[in-house]
Order: structure tokens, then C-alpha cells, then sequence
């Protein structure tokens, strides 16, 4: 390698480990904290590294606080939303990717225009909806208020996707005399399980990372989901941050075991369906 | 049972009337309208009827708990005297346009370096990708301690280890410094997603434009402006206008970090609309400050979702 070459090569590390460093600290500090009791933290000892370690505040977040019963509205209203994005989404984008039927193009049009209308202007409407049909204040009206992003998110993704598999698969099945569901249901759908899988998988995250609907239609505290109720120690002021730290890391803990066990789907994923230039 | 003569008139007829359906709808109209009907509804209900019933609550006094009153644009022009509302527009036009320069930047400089030669390149994109999985309210959290005025790790290496600063900084409470922190949080959450997608695109540049560019004796500086920009054009427009809305939209990350303290500062137009609604109870007026700018909005997406389809159809 020349000496230019070497001088690239090394500033191109340099660079990654100020990106990897930047990025990570704060998944770093945040566990760490989680560890450290309240002591430590007041009177700045022990600042990089826990001594010792505490595991007060996870006995606290579990005990003291209704965190438990958060995890599980988020377990819920995630996993069930995306189950129904996910068959919706799929059906609908092989339909809008496939099939020849009037009025494909514009509903190809309106659902990619839907998922990019922000919840920031649906939010008080939708709320009233919920209102009116007796959802607010339940996790019915989660589940129910969800698809407006993950649906069209989904669709979008994976007729991209359906998009890219080869149209003579299909045709030649149906010559050996499959019907048109036959194979959508026993070609593409085999073909497309990584595409599915990813999309389910950023649905899911979508979902359990939401915010704004939920912190607008909850009012119990016990039905909050985890991001409201993570935010609400900061109103209620009550807990101190090595509680919430160790909340924080809880909630965390799922996606990201998804995301290191699944990165290839999600990173192809993305980069396949979710922009293409 | 005998089949009446008239019934098998009938089922001619049908059969008659299916191949006309099956002209006007297209060949696979049954399939297709049963498999998009889902998602019609959920598009519908959903997005289409909650956006008409927010432009008719923005033209009405409308309090929680009473029915609204139609008035016109009255809500839309009293806003536009207001000098609060005005200073919201504002900040969200800093702290968009500030979030997206920085994150286009950074997002090229990363899939620069994803896409020479490095090891462990699968390795390196998953780690700088963690900030676009991981949730945002527990990274907002997180900056919100880290940059904690009197406990806070940032103030801690800042004076006590690099001893840059004579003594801390109240990051998110002072007016001098919290709008840039807030745009470093969202820089920070976000320009993964432009590397990535930058990253694709430079995938797909041929590599003999590069050779054709390097035989021309074009040095890396001429060979990124006149082979890997023209390359990204699309994809860059595409992330830049998809980032702006998101951006301009980002209600958690100020909403946890300063509520759009202090003394408005870092207000911008999503933390207004909440506020207007579940602070004030002024949800006529708040869906007003949502939709204020809804024609700017409107052509974004227009243009946006062109360039999406355009992008697919190669």
C-alpha cells in the first residue's frame, strides 16, 4: 500500500472510532449509571467505572414503581400492532406491487403519501376518535391508532421488495397450473420471508418506541407503555436517575438483542425497501 | 334440483358482465381490491378522516370537553400576530435546517468510510447504526443526564479531565446553549440513516466510472465531486426532504429535553401544538399551530414521494 493510501486507511479509523465512540458513550453512561447508588453519584466518586456495583435501583424500578406493568402494555400493544401490520402490510404490498387492477396506482401513491403525513398533526383528531369511540385511556386505542405508521410503513418497505423478486417465478407457476394465490402463498411468500422479517422488526421497534400517541390517549399510570412512563420519573422527580438509568436499559434491551441478533435483515432492509436511488 | 331456464340466463349474463368488470378493473381486480381493502381502511380511518376533522377543528373554537364553534380562519390569523407562535416558527426552521445540514454531513463522512477499504465493515456499520434503532426517548433521557448542569458526565470531563471550562455548563438551561444542544441530540439520533442510505447509493455508482475517473488522472477530491455526488443526487433528495419532515416534526427529543425552555428558546412548532391542547386546553388554536404551515408541508411531501416512486421504478 503507498503511503497515501496508509495516511487514508488510518484517518478512515481515526474517524470510525470518533463515530463508534460518540455513539456509544451514551449507551455506556447509561449503564453504568444504572449501577452506581445514589451516593456515588451525588458526590461524583467513582465516575467511569461503578465501585461498588449497586443493584439497588433495579430493586427499586421493580419494586416502587409500576414499571413492570409498563413493560408489559409495551409487550402488548407492540407485538400485537405489528402482527397486524405485518399481515395487512404484506398482502397489500404484493397487491399494489403485483397485481394489475384499477385504481393500483393511486392507492400506491396514497399510502406512501400517508407515511409521510406526521403523527405531530394526526395526534388531536386521532385522540378524539379515540374519544368518541371509547378508547382513550386504554391500550385498545393504541393497538387500534398504530397502523396509521406502521401500516403504510410496511407497505411501502416491502413492495420494494415484492417489487425486486422476478415475475417469471410466478408466471411459470401459474402455467403448471397454480392460481394467482396459489403463487403469491407458496413462491413469493417463501422467497420474501427476509423482507417480512425485517419489516415486522422495524414495525416492532416503531411501535415500541412510540411516544406521542401514547403519552396524548393514556392518562392512568398503571396503562402507560415504557417511553411515557420512562419520561414521567422526569415530571415526578422522584426516583433520581440511577432508576431511571436502569429503566432505561431495560427498555432498551430488547430492541437492541433483536437488532444484533437480526442486523443483516434489518440492515438490508432498510437499504432495499426503505429508500432506493 | 333442476336449474331454472331463467337462473341460467342470469349466469351467462353474470359471467358476460365478469369479463366486462374484468376489462374496466383489470385482470386481477377480485385479489387486488380484497388484498388493498386493510389497508383503504386503515389509510382512511386513520390518516384521511382524523387530517379533514383537524382542518375543520383548526377553523373552530374548540375547548376539551365542549363542542366546537366554527370561526373561520380566525385561529390561522390571530397566530400570525402573535409573537410567541412566530418565535416557534422560527426555532423550528434552526432547529431543522441546523439538524439537517449537520447530519448530511456527518452521514456522507460516515459512508465514506464505510465504503473504503476498512476491516470489520459489517461490524462498524451495526455499531453506528445503534443510535437510529435504540429508542428515542432513552437516548433523549440519556443526554438529558448527561448533560445535567450539576451531575452531569459532559460538565465532569469538560472541567474536572480536559479542564477546558473553568466550571459547568447549564446545557439545556441556558438560552446560549440549548437550542445547539438539543440539534446535537437530534444530529446525533439521526445521521445514521443518512450514512446508510448514502452508503446504498454509493454501492450502486458503477465502479467504472470511478477506473474511468482515476485513468483521467482525476484525484479523490474531483473523483467524490463529479462521480459519488451526481451518483447520490436522487438518494441525497430523497434522505434531505424525508429528514426535514421528520425533523421539523420531532416533538420527544426537545419535548424531553426542554419542554422548549428556557423562556422559549428551543419552542418549536410540535411542543406549541401540545401545549396549546393539553396545556392551555385550546385544541381549535393547537390544531391551528400544527397546520400553519401544511401548503409548505403538502408540496414537500408531493415532491418527496415523486422522487420515492421515481426511485423504485428504475
Amino acid at each position: 500500500m503507498s503511503r497515501g493510501g496508509r495516511l487514508q486507511g488510518a484517518l478512515g479509523y481515526a474517524v470510525l472510532g470518533g463515530l463508534g465512540l460518540v455513539v456509544l458513550f451514551p449507551f455506556y453512561w447509561m449503564t453504568i449509571t444504572s449501577f452506581k447508588s445514589e451516593d456515588q453519584m451525588r458526590s461524583l466518586v467513582s465516575m467511569f467505572w461503578p465501585r461498588p456495583f449497586a443493584t439497588e435501583n433495579y430493586r427499586q424500578l421493580l419494586a416502587r414503581t409500576d414499571f413492570a406493568s409498563w413493560y408489559r402494555n409495551s409487550v402488548v400493544v407492540a407485538v400485537s400492532s405489528t402482527l397486524l401490520a405485518t399481515a395487512v402490510g404484506t398482502i397489500g404490498a404484493y397487491a399494489l406491487a403485483r397485481l394489475r387492477f384499477l385504481g393500483r396506482g393511486f392507492m400506491a401513491s396514497a399510502t406512501l403519501i400517508t407515511y409521510l403525513v406526521p403523527p405531530s398533526i394526526l395526534f388531536i383528531p386521532l385522540y378524539a376518535q379515540m374519544r368518541n369511540l371509547g378508547l382513550a385511556n386504554s391500550l385498545g386505542g393504541l393497538i387500534a391508532a398504530y397502523p396509521s405508521f406502521t401500516v403504510p410503513f410496511v407497505t411501502w418497505l416491502l413492495m420494494g421488495y415484492f417489487e425486486s423478486i422476478p415475475e417469471e417465478l410466478e408466471e411459470a407457476a401459474m402455467i403448471d397450473g397454480a392460481t394467482r394465490f396459489g403463487a403469491f402463498y407458496r413462491i413469493v411468500l417463501p422467497l420474501s420471508a427476509p423482507g417480512v422479517l425485517a419489516a415486522a422488526l422495524y414495525a416492532f421497534t416503531q411501535a415500541w418506541n412510540e411516544f406521542l400517541y401514547a403519552l396524548v390517549f393514556i392518562t392512568d399510570g398503571r396503562l402507560r407503555t415504557l417511553p411515557v412512563g420512562l419520561a414521567s420519573f422526569i415530571t415526578g422527580d422522584v426516583y433520581g436517575w440511577g432508576s431511571l438509568m436502569s429503566g432505561a436499559v431495560l427498555t432498551t434491551l430488547p430492541v437492541i438483542a433483536a437488532y444484533i441478533y437480526l442486523q443483516k435483515y434489518m440492515v438490508e432492509g432498510l437499504t432495499a425497501g426503505g429508500v432506493k436511488g | 334440483m333442476a336449474v331454472p331456464a331463467a337462473e341460467l340466463g342470469t349466469r351467462a349474463g353474470l359471467n358476460g358482465r365478469a369479463v366486462g368488470l374484468r376489462r374496466l378493473l383489470g385482470p386481477d381486480y377480485r385479489m387486488g381490491y380484497l388484498f388493498v381493502a386493510p389497508i383503504a381502511f386503515f389509510v382512511l380511518s386513520l390518516v384521511g378522516y382524523p387530517f379533514c376533522y383537524a382542518i375543520y377543528l383548526s377553523m373552530t373554537h374548540k375547548l376539551v370537553g365542549l363542542p366546537p364553534v366554527f370561526v373561520g380562519f380566525e385561529n390561522y390569523i390571530r397566530l400570525t400576530g402573535d409573537g410567541f407562535f412566530q418565535r416557534a416558527v422560527v426555532n423550528s426552521f434552526v432547529f431543522t435546517f441546523g439538524s439537517v445540514g449537520c447530519k448530511l454531513v456527518l452521514g456522507v463522512v460516515m459512508a465514506l468510510v464505510l465504503s473504503s477499504h476498512i476491516r470489520w465493515r459489517s461490524f462498524w456499520t451495526g455499531v453506528l447504526l445503534i443510535p437510529w434503532v435504540a429508542p428515542t426517548v432513552v437516548s433523549a433521557l440519556n443526554f438529558l443526564w448527561i448533560f445535567d448542569g450539576s451531575l452531569g458526565v459532559l460538565n465532569y470531563l469538560l472541567v474536572r479531565v480536559l479542564h477546558v471550562l473553568p466550571q459547568g455548563v447549564g446545557w439545556l438551561s441556558e438560552p446560549g446553549t440549548a437550542m445547539a444542544s438539543v440539534v446535537a441530540v437530534n444530529v446525533w439520533r439521526g445521521f445514521p440513516f443518512f450514512g446508510i442510505s448514502f452508503l446504498a447509493g454509493m454501492k450502486a455508482i458503477p465502479a467504472e466510472l470511478y477506473e474511468a475517473a482515476a485513468v483521467d488522472g482525476a484525484g479523490a477530491l474531483p473523483r467524490f465531486r463529479h462521480v459519488t455526488v451526481p451518483g447520490l443526487k436522487n438518494i441525497m433528495i430523497i434522505v434531505v426532504l424525508l429528514s426535514t419532515i421528520w425533523t421539523f416534526n420531532d416533538f420527544q427529543i426537545v419535548y424531553i429535553l426542554t419542554k422548549g425552555g428556557p423562556g422559549g428558546t428551543t419552542m418549536v412548532m410540535p411542543v406549541l401544538t401540545y401545549e396549546t391542547a393539553f396545556g392551555a386546553q385550546r385544541l381549535g388554536e393547537a390544531i391551528a399551530v400544527a397546520l400553519y404551515l401544511l401548503p409548505a408541508l403538502a408540496v414537500t411531501i408531493m415532491v418527496l414521494a415523486r422522487y420515492m416512486r421515481k426511485g423504485r421504478k428504475r
